[in-house]
């Protein structure tokens, strides 16, 4: 398992359109992505589970992957997040 | 008359089409072959996504790109695990393929519906819309076809969904009005993207209009007329033609240099308050950011943001302005700005009190940050520095003092930033007016914040109804301490911008244009009127109405001689 703290800093936060970036880079990978925030465990490859998170600008959140291809899994989606979904 | 919220602006007369959603009533039926079952779900979905894709390419020529996303958005959710699992769950438990797909989007519509922020909740309108698309499917049911709506009609509806849309042909569709929306869900968004009047959130629309009736549907100021007279007619018609013109006027602008009629140019740049602006700036033909507020960064959370968040929020917007000037100014806390972290105390008079500038250079620390994010994003374009309401010169030499030991360190630890950034004034005090010479010598641009210079010039409040008389861009005073700013910073060979709102006042561009201001910024939906009214006046003509304006002893002479010229 490999985890690592993050803050949103696009303006949107986790919304339709960065969910959507963040669900369809995770689907290809096998291990479990999971965004721990306020104390809740968000599935990161499911949309609709991540868009009543709220997970907002400025949101603290931890992401955790975990599975055989969980490296590669958070290096992606660390690089997503700390580039503000290229918004 | 019809009353609502105005959502997207100008004025459409047409016949009424109602677009009633089919009602969806099935009976569950038993499921013997769950192999069977799971498939013609299956069938349905790719179905859904064939017409989806088909609808988005068609809202992409329509309305653009982004709203295309939103139909791609649909994609992701039918395809989303959480759903695929449910609603197969649910037909594996001998649930028939309408049912469990009703029973599941209802739950998570629920979910949506539950939390308290209103982006999450309207985003359950496009689980509704996919809810509706998909049990049409699987019920072989077809829908109205919008796409057929004859030339000169108004569409009433309930919601506009995305996928209603999808089948707007902006040709034939003059208006649109609904009984649910505000100005921020999709209806409204779309309705602009493709610059259709709507007048959204009318109470009983559906039944109180039939389809066929004439109606004036007035998205500029909310209103739905029924039965319209002759004369309404006439009326409206005049205003949009207007409304047409005018816009078609603005759109010359597009694209173009910001050109006196006698050909002195000028710079033209927009106010934002996040990366994401920084494209509405471009998108608006902006020319660069000429204020760049940074306290998005530190508002709505519990503790400082980090240098490295704000490297990567000054960075994206530098990065979408490809090399235009990207003024940022530097913490305005304070005042009526209020971050409760930072443990700012009450004060019998704020705005006199312990801000901007003033706190940031007794919190070093947390300024350098931000100042040492500020020059590492100037590796990645045209950015600049300006400190918040100077009122002494030591002011600014210590903040340039903080900017050069940022450098060291930058350049000690091999950080890439531009050596040459310029640093510069936001005048917006009396002060800064008043010494504009003493600054002009050690600042590198001047811009002038019209509505603190304003407030702190006539020291009054605009909030307060008994004073805020005084509070005019146009009081005489305000006028000599602008245009002694301005001289002040031409005559030291600086540029000197103005961020406020007076910037796109057509009353006070010819003042401006005299007095030599070298860059306008304002808001993004201002810049093509600005560009305009710089177009009407020849140097000598601004330079005639200004000399008179400066002999004026009262606002009122001021305004009323500018209203009868401009």
């Amino acid at each position: 398992m490999v985890s690592k703290q993050l803050t949103i800093i696009n303006a949107q936060g986790f919304h339709m359109r960065p969910a959507q970036m963040f669900t369809a880079a995770m689907a290809k990978y096998a291990c479990d992505v999971i965004i721990k925030f306020n104390g809740a465990d968000v599935n990161g490859k499911s949309l609709l589970n991540i868009i009543p998170a709220c997970i907002k600008c400025g949101s603290n959140i931890e992401l955790v992957c975990n599975g055989v291809d969980e490296e590669a899994a958070l290096a992606e989606a660390v690089a997503m997040i700390e580039n503000g979904f290229g918004e | 008359m019809l009353k609502g919220i105005g959502a997207s602006e100008g004025y459409g007369i047409g016949k009424v089409m109602i677009v009633e959603e089919k009602t969806l009533e099935y009976t569950p039926h038993a499921v013997n072959d769950i192999d069977a079952e799971i498939k013609r779900y299956s069938d349905a979905v790719e179905a859904f996504i064939k017409e989806t894709k088909e609808q988005a390419e068609a809202l992409r020529v329509s309305a653009g790109a982004k709203e295309a996303e939103i139909m791609e958005g649909h994609i992701g959710i039918i395809n989303d695990p959480g759903l695929k699992m449910s609603i197969e769950g649910l037909i594996t438990g001998g649930t028939c393929a309408e049912a469990a797909t009703e029973q599941t989007l209802d739950m998570f519509i629920g979910i949506f519906a539950a939390t308290e922020d209103e982006m999450t909740q309207q985003r359950a309108a496009d689980l509704k819309d996919i809810k509706h698309a998909l049990l049409s499917i699987l019920l072989g049911i077809n829908e109205v076809k919008i796409s057929e709506a004859p030339a000169g009609t108004v569409l009433v509806a309930k919601e506009v969904t995305p996928s209603m849309t999808a089948g707007i042909n902006k040709e034939n569709i003059v208006g649109i009005i609904t009984e649910t929306g505000s100005q921020t869900s999709h209806s409204a968004i779309l309705a602009r993207a493709m610059e259709i009047p709507a007048v959204l959130s009318v109470p009983n629309a559906l039944s109180q209009l039939s389809s066929g009736e004439q109606v004036i549907v007035d998205g500029t100021n909310g209103e739905v007329v029924t039965a319209p007279s002759a004369d309404d007619i006439t009326d409206y018609t005049a205003r949009r033609d207007a409304f047409l013109r005018e816009k078609r006027e603005l759109e010359m602008f597009r694209g173009r240099r910001t050109l006196s009629a006698s050909g002195e140019e000028y710079e033209l740049c927009c106010n934002i308050g996040s990366p994401k602006d920084a494209g509405k700036a471009i998108q608006a033909d902006g020319e660069g950011v000429g204020l760049f507020r940074t306290e998005f960064l530190f508002m709505d959370r519990t503790s400082l943001p980090t240098e490295d968040e704000q490297f990567e929020a000054y960075k994206a917007a530098a990065t979408i302005l490809k090399g235009k000037p990207l003024i940022i100014r530097t913490l305005d806390i304070g005042g009526d700005k209020e971050i409760p972290y930072l443990g700012l105390e009450k004060e019998e008079n704020p705005f006199m009190g312990f801000r901007a500038i003033r706190y940031c250079l007794k919190n070093r620390e947390m300024f350098k940050s931000q100042i040492k994010a500020i020059l590492r994003a100037s590796a990645f374009g045209d950015v600049r520095i300006m400190f918040p309401l100077i009122t002494a010169v030591e002011e600014l030499r210590e903040g340039k003092a903080l900017v050069e030991e940022a450098k060291d360190y930058l350049r000690a630890s091999g950080i890439e930033f531009n050596e040459n950034i310029p640093v510069g004034v936001m005048t917006e005090t009396a002060a800064s007016g008043v010494i504009a010479d003493l600054l002009a010598k050690e600042a590198d641009f001047f811009s002038i914040g019209t509505n603190d210079l304003t407030g702190y010039t006539m020291a009054c409040d605009r909030g307060n109804s008994d004073v805020s008389y005084l509070y005019s861009p146009f009081q005489p005073s305000v006028l000599r301490m602008i245009k002694s700013i301005i001289e002040n910073g031409v005559k030291a060979g600086i540029p000197v911008g103005m961020c406020g709102e007076a910037a796109a006042n057509p009353l006070m561009i010819p003042l401006l244009m005299s007095f030599g201001l070298t860059e306008f910024s304002v808001s993004a939906v201002s810049v093509l009127k600005v560009r305009k009214n710089i177009a009407k006046w020849t140097k000598a003509e601004a330079d005639a109405v200004a000399e008179k304006v400066m002999e004026m002893a009262t606002e009122k002479e001021v305004v009323d001689y500018l209203k009868s010229i401009v």
